[in-house]
């Protein structure tokens, strides 16, 4: 609607809303505190209600300000979150990939998006902690780049899962939930799918860059003015801008792919 | 006999109006609106209720200074040189005595209108007003003044101070004076109350002790006499534990703070008007809460103004007896608390120590274990940390307990609603008193909650600087769950202008931010006047809450929580609802959306319904017993609280078999039993399952609701859905269930699932039993009519089934012949268990000729039996009494021609000596073979179970009247035909004469004529067997004298039979009451002894005082001896302290 006063600038800035859901303990106020300040805490306080944050990420054409809700992750403030995604444009769901059981949670929370939040969310399906696993362990070196491409191509190919199954074994392995489980379960529904580490920092900022992309830029309101000026350089401390477009154009096709299927 | 008297009484219940008030007279005694208020004004235990009350005025003594009083004069002098005087109101409960100046009643007889006045405007002083809460064990005497006759004058002296180790030679015992205004009459009732609350409350002078003893007021008061006086008694005394700041510095700058010289002024407070638990409040009590508490007495009066000091008093080690009491186990909450330890406060230095943790855990672990519907909720570790800054670890542990029954109701249960409503509240008070900021934010779509939210639920805590969080508390604690509105209203008030230019909710959330950083600052910085520029904005913060939004009442919080409430609910129970649908796995996906949501909402319906029928029956029982018990624990959620609703916290899980026949009922037109008392009867007759009943349902609670019926049938489905039947039924054992019979249309599974219910072992075997038991069940099923689920092909009969009441009839008719056919087929194709056995019994000719006589009986015998009852009643209806054998003969030719071959086959079959099983293969065929049973399994036993497609309520409206058996309310039941058949009628334009009841009624008695007739072939069977046995011993033939002895009886025996049961009950337990009460009367006898006994040698003790010669002189309740009662005082005293 205000898309035409935007595009008056050679570089729109919209605000979109995104909400965290998941198990309590997954890591999603790890995730925010990652994305958005670069940085990680063992012991955070727990999120009461929710906690709000923004972070600005800087697209080709265009930057989004996100506008982060952390919803706290207790059963019982379950009964709250219908407040915070209210209008969320984006949603982050997260599980833990050492826990089978915030899978199944997450399964629940993507059910209650699609029948409950607004129509065309975008929701990622992130594993966090991928630290404690074998892969993780492996791709803390590795370029997040590089993490990722191994995980896309893992989605669509059997081999790949079985192989990766068969890594559930190695001992020292703390991984209980196989990416193939998730990821089939992901693409089924039409999700984005990332397994992410907050602690190493792993595929955190892929994740919040994919949904910018899938996000259809009609369903994009515009930003404050003056927005879009700091977008860039605030993207992750450690992170050049000119990184995170290289980025984006690397993992363009498998966003693609994925944005399909939404 | 006793039905016909509760009859009676019912009958009188209605034309006597009187009698409809019967029991809310008799529990008005404990009026629990009445009572909570009471307790809530004077934070007074869930136990307490209000007793006596009276207008009275209090007298204070001229506060007692050492320069004011001279050495040698007698301290109790003072109290006849008055000082402040407050007029207002005396109130007694067990343990308490409570006087305010809020003009409030509680007695039952005054309006509801009056009670709640205390909400409205309190002007800063607070819900008690001026006045005092004192335990009862804390007044040391009584002295009834000799003054001006028509007044009556009372002089309390309490223990204040003089619970310490060392006495001080110029203690002044706390004592002040109370003026009862009311008739003498009444003067006197309150004495008598009173004497008797202080003689039961003796006992607990040792707890005082205990409380007292660690409260820093008395360290504080006590170590500063024995300072003056020598040094060294100082250093022996520890100061009690006024929490975690005394080790880790409390937060802010003592200095800036004015802590010493509040500390001063407290001191000082304390000194004239008592501590702790013999406070008296006066107008400077709330003022020097208003300007903030010192830190080492800021538990202390948060104790005493939440109330919380009343439980720890009660039971004063029940922190460290919880602690102990679960040492070691585990629970989810544990896990929860454990995650959070590390991240609570941990800017302050406390908890970034093992001691601070330590105590965190403690008092989180311990609470959780005393409440665990609440268990564990994030939010309560910040206000817990909080609370520990300042006080002991059993003080938090009791304060926690009155935030989360009191305070905060619901915060923190396992569906929030409480916070939830309370955001509404604060939500449509912003509305109301900030109509332009409302506008504004409603516009931008800024939720408010998402920010207010967290004040609330974790009291400004998180996000106001400590100190300042700290000064809002003092005041909430003293004034309940409004402070915490006033304050989020003014914050919004203050931020107005910033407020109405923010966009979204990330500019409303850094506003906010901004604000609580500063609240330091001063609010007027550029004013000329130095004293406005002193003022801080926290400071204008408190003047705004408490001034500009001073009409925002208890009473207002009160009346909106009530508004918005059934909104909150309904919201979180259909978040609930969805989500636990979604949840319920695989199988329910065979089910609707529709059905499922049926299912939940019977589900509950019922599990709540029984819940509530209990509670009832539970008063009721107490309330015959003329008992009140008190509670077991004194912590947890309060007694008068609402319970029965899926948003207000954990529900059950598990519905009992009970709750299943209910859930039935609701559900299957079968289910609901054929007449009052019938079901009951044969449970109880029936062996092994007594176990699931809950004790003496009566009947009269089934108010309006069909009573479910209990059949074997409906308990093997029970045991059969659930996967534990001892735990009970779970939704999802329930969705799972009815998915597998309701899901995709399916005869084989459907006669799969039917089978399975009867293969008790496991083994793909039913024996004999089991057979009769199917067929039972099939007739069980039936007996009210197949709803139009199976039709028999219109053939040879419909020529002569001109009518449709006919069709139906011959329909229930011919299913009776199908079933019939059933047992003698699934007998014809059984394989015998043992085959050498079986030959065997083929040789035994006694054997055989008796099953051939039951055989033909059970076969042949059980339809033309059933036409000829039939007959017997419904001959001069109509023509179908004669067209029946006709339809019978036809229907049954195929059968009838082999009908002799077969029995023969059959007779050794029946043979008890013979067991014999079906197959599922068998039993498929058998069910196969009949055009009925197939569409039975087919369509109607699946569609019996109403969900979604058609409530049941019409369908049993039709036919409920209608299902007694007996011929005579078949004309009662004619004459209104039920709404719905009526509309029917219109629907089809009177085309089709609808089914008439009378009929119903008939053919009513011919399936429960059926399933008699089935329970008496199983009962002949037995006999058989039984007869077997003796005859293989002597060989006696009076088979044939008991077989026709048992012909005459026919099925009107069974009847005659049952009637007896029930009367012969009755009378039983009528005759057993009598003696139940007698010997409870016997009981209480020997308690009063008891209790006269020990109060007689109390009374020695007694602290009443009646030295007071006047007070003697008049004699009016106190006939002891006074020197002796004053020795017995003395040496009291002295081994006390």
């Amino acid at each position: 609607m205000s898309e035409s006063t935007s595009t008056n600038t050679p570089k729109p800035s919209s605000s979109v809303k995104l909400v965290l859901l998941g198990e309590a303990a997954v890591g999603k106020s790890s995730l925010v505190l990652r994305f958005v300040n670069n940085d990680f805490q063992e012991n955070k306080e727990p999120t009461i209600g929710a906690a709000f944050l923004t972070q600005k990420c800087s697209l080709p054409t265009r930057t989004i300000k996100f506008e982060i809700w952390d919803t706290a992750g207790q059963e019982r403030f379950a009964s709250l979150a219908p407040m915070y995604y209210r209008n969320a444009q984006a949603a982050l769901v997260v599980y833990d990939v050492t826990k089978p059981s915030s899978l199944t949670k997450a399964k629940h929370w993507v059910a209650e998006l699609q029948r409950q939040a607004s129509p065309g969310i975008v929701i990622a399906l992130v594993g966090n902690k991928l630290d404690l696993t074998n892969d993780g362990n492996d791709a803390a070196g590795e370029t997040p780049a590089e993490a990722e491409g191994e995980s896309a191509a893992a989605d669509g190919d059997e081999t790949a899962g079985e192989t990766q199954e068969g890594q559930d074994v190695t001992p020292g392995d703390a991984r209980k939930v196989p990416t193939r489980e998730a990821s089939a379960y992901a693409e089924e529904e039409g999700l984005l799918f990332f397994e992410t580490s907050a602690k190493t920092g792993t595929n955190v900022v892929d994740v919040f860059t994919a949904i910018a992309n899938a996000i259809p830029e009609s369903s994009l309101k515009s930003g404050r003015a003056g927005g879009a000026g700091t977008g860039q350089t605030s993207l992750g401390s450690g992170r050049p801008a000119e990184d995170s477009r290289v980025n984006l154009g690397e993992r363009g096709p498998a966003t693609a792919k994925e944005g399909c299927a939404c | 006999m006793m039905q016909w008297t509760s009859f009676v009484q019912k009958a009188q219940s209605f034309i006597d109006p009187a009698n409809f008030s019967l029991p809310t007279l008799s529990s008005s005694d404990r009026n629990p609106s009445k009572a909570s208020l009471f307790r809530q004004q004077f934070r007074l235990p869930d136990s307490q209720n209000p007793l006596q009350e009276i207008t009275a005025e209090l007298i204070l003594p001229i506060p007692h200074t050492p320069s004011s009083t001279s050495p040698g004069e007698p301290a109790r002098n003072l109290v006849d040189r008055a000082g402040n005087r407050y007029a207002g109101r005396l109130h007694l409960s067990e343990r308490f005595l409570c006087f305010s100046t809020q003009p409030t009643s509680f007695t039952p007889s005054a309006s509801l209108g009056a009670s709640t006045h205390w909400a409205g405007q309190t002007n800063g002083t607070g819900p008690s007003g001026n006045g005092f809460t004192i335990p009862l064990c804390c007044i040391r005497r009584v002295e009834r003044l000799n003054s001006l006759s028509h007044v009556f004058s009372l002089a309390l002296t309490t223990w204040n101070g003089a619970l310490g180790k060392q006495q001080n030679s110029e203690f002044v015992p706390q004592r002040f004076t109370i003026q009862l205004a009311g008739s003498r009459q009444a003067c006197e009732r309150f004495c008598d109350g009173l004497k008797k609350g202080l003689r039961e409350c003796m006992k607990e002078i040792e707890n005082l002790r205990i409380v007292v003893n660690n409260c820093y007021s008395e360290y504080l008061l006590s170590g500063a006499k024995s300072k003056a006086q020598n040094g060294e008694a100082l250093e022996a005394r520890q100061p009690p534990d006024a929490g975690l700041g005394m080790m880790f510095r409390y937060p802010g700058d003592a200095r800036k703070l004015r802590d010493r010289s509040k500390m001063r002024l407290w001191g000082e407070y304390f000194r004239e008007n008592g501590r702790n638990a013999t406070l008296i409040r006066q107008p400077t009590f709330h003022k020097l809460i208003r300007v903030g508490l010192p830190n080492r007495l800021r538990g202390e009066i948060w104790e005493v103004t939440s109330g919380s000091f009343y439980l720890h008093l009660r039971s004063p080690n029940l922190y460290t007896e919880t602690l102990s009491k679960f040492s070691g186990q585990e629970s989810l909450a544990i896990d929860e608390i454990e995650k959070d330890l590390n991240r609570s406060l941990p800017e302050y230095a406390g908890f970034q120590s093992e001691e601070g943790i330590g105590r965190l855990r403690r008092v989180l672990t311990a609470y959780s274990w005393t409440n665990a519907e609440i268990g564990y909720c994030q939010a309560m570790n910040i206000v817990v940390a909080a609370l520990l800054i300042y006080m002991s670890e059993a003080q938090a542990f009791f304060l926690l307990s009155v935030l989360c029954d009191r305070l905060l109701p619901g915060y923190y249960s396992t569906t929030m609603y409480g916070t939830l409503l309370d955001q509404k509240v604060f939500e449509s008070l912003v509305e109301k008193t900030m109509p332009v900021l409302w506008d504004h934010l409603t516009k931008s779509d800024v939720q408010l909650s998402v920010v207010s939210l967290p004040w609330f639920l974790s009291l400004y805590i998180n996000s106001m600087p400590l100190v300042f969080a700290f000064r809002v508390l003092d005041v909430f604690f003293l004034e309940g769950p409004k402070v915490l509105f006033q304050v989020g209203l003014a914050i919004l008030r203050i931020n107005g202008e910033e407020l109405l230019d923010i966009q979204d909710d990330g500019s409303f959330i850094s506003v906010l931010k901004a604000y609580f950083s500063r609240l330091d600052e001063s609010a007027h910085p550029r004013s000329e006047n130095p004293k406005l520029r002193a003022i801080t904005r926290f400071q204008e913060l408190m003047v705004v809450a408490f001034k500009e939004f001073s009409q925002i009442t208890h009473q207002t919080i009160t009346e909106q929580r009530e508004k918005h409430k059934d909104a909150v609910l309904e919201n979180i129970e259909s978040f609930a609802k969805r989500t636990s649908i979604r949840n319920l796995g695989p199988d329910s996906k065979k089910l609707s959306m529709d059905d499922l949501g049926v299912i939940y909402d019977r589900y509950y319906e019922v599990l709540y319904d029984r819940q509530q029928r209990q509670k009832l029956q539970e008063e009721e029982r107490q309330r015959q017993e003329k008992k009140r018990v008190e509670r077991t624990s004194i912590l947890g959620p309060p007694v008068d609280r609402e319970v029965g609703r899926v948003g207000l916290g954990p529900s059950p899980t598990h519905m009992d078999y009970d709750a299943f026949r209910d859930f039935l009922a609701a559900t299957a037109k079968w289910a609901i039993a054929d007449s009052p008392g019938s079901s009951r009867k044969k449970s109880t007759a029936e062996q092994g399952f007594n176990s699931f009943r809950g004790w003496g349902k009566s009947t009269a609670l089934w108010n309006n609701k069909p009573e479910p019926a209990d059949h074997e049938f409906t308990r093997r489905l029970f045991s059969k859905w659930a996967t534990d039947p001892n735990e009970g039924l779970s939704l999802q054992n329930v969705v799972n269930g009815l998915a597998r019979l309701k899901g995709p249309r399916d005869i084989m599974n459907n006669i799969n699932y039917f089978f399975d219910l009867y293969d008790d072992h496991g083994t793909g075997q039913v024996d004999r039993e089991g057979i009769l038991r199917m067929s039972e069940a099939l007739l069980f099923l039936s007996r009210r009519g197949f709803e139009g689920a199976i039709t028999p092909t219109q053939s040879v009969e419909d020529v002569r089934a001109k009518e449709h009441d006919q069709d139906k009839l011959s329909t229930d008719e011919r299913f009776l012949g199908s079933v019939s056919s059933f047992i003698r087929r699934c007998f014809e194709y059984a394989d015998p268990s043992h085959p050498d056995r079986a030959a065997k019994g083929q040789n035994d000719e006694d054997a055989a000729e008796t099953a051939d006589k039951l055989g033909s009986f059970s076969i042949g015998d059980d339809e033309e039996d059933l036409i000829d009852v039939d007959d017997d009643d419904a001959k001069s209806t109509d023509s179908t009494g004669t067209e029946k054998p006709a339809k019978q003969v036809t229907e049954d030719k195929p059968t009838a021609h082999h009908n002799r071959s077969a029995s023969e086959s059959a007779n050794p079959a029946l043979d008890p000596n013979n067991p014999l099983h079906i197959t599922l293969p068998t039993f498929r065929m058998v069910i196969l073979a009949d055009e009925l049973l197939e569409q039975f399994f087919d369509s109607f036993f699946p569609q019996s179970f109403h969900l979604s497609d058609h409530g049941l309520e019409a369908l049993a409206s039709s036919s409920l009247s209608s299902n007694l058996t007996t011929f005579s309310n078949i004309g009662a039941a004619k004459p209104q035909p039920s709404p719905a058949a009526g509309a029917s009628v219109a629907g089809a334009s009177g085309g089709i004469v609808p089914p008439g009841k009378g009929l119903r009624g008939v053919l009513d008695n011919i399936v429960s004529d059926g399933i008699r007739m089935a329970a008496e072939v199983k009962k002949r069977m037995d006999e058989a067997q039984r007869e077997l046995e003796r005859s293989a011993l002597n060989r006696d033939d009076e088979e044939e004298d008991e077989e026709e002895e048992f012909d005459s009886r026919g099925g009107v025996a069974t009847t005659s039979a049952m009637v007896g049961g029930i009367s012969s009950w009755g009378a039983g337990a009528y005759g057993a009451d009598p003696e139940r009460r007698s010997v409870r009367d016997a009981d209480r006898d020997l308690l009063e002894g008891a209790e006269v006994i020990s109060m007689r040698g109390k009374d020695d003790a007694s602290l009443l005082d009646d030295k007071d010669d006047n007070k003697q002189d008049r004699g009016n309740h106190n006939p002891h001896d006074p020197s002796h009662d004053d020795q017995n005082l003395v040496s009291k005293v002295e081994f006390e302290s």
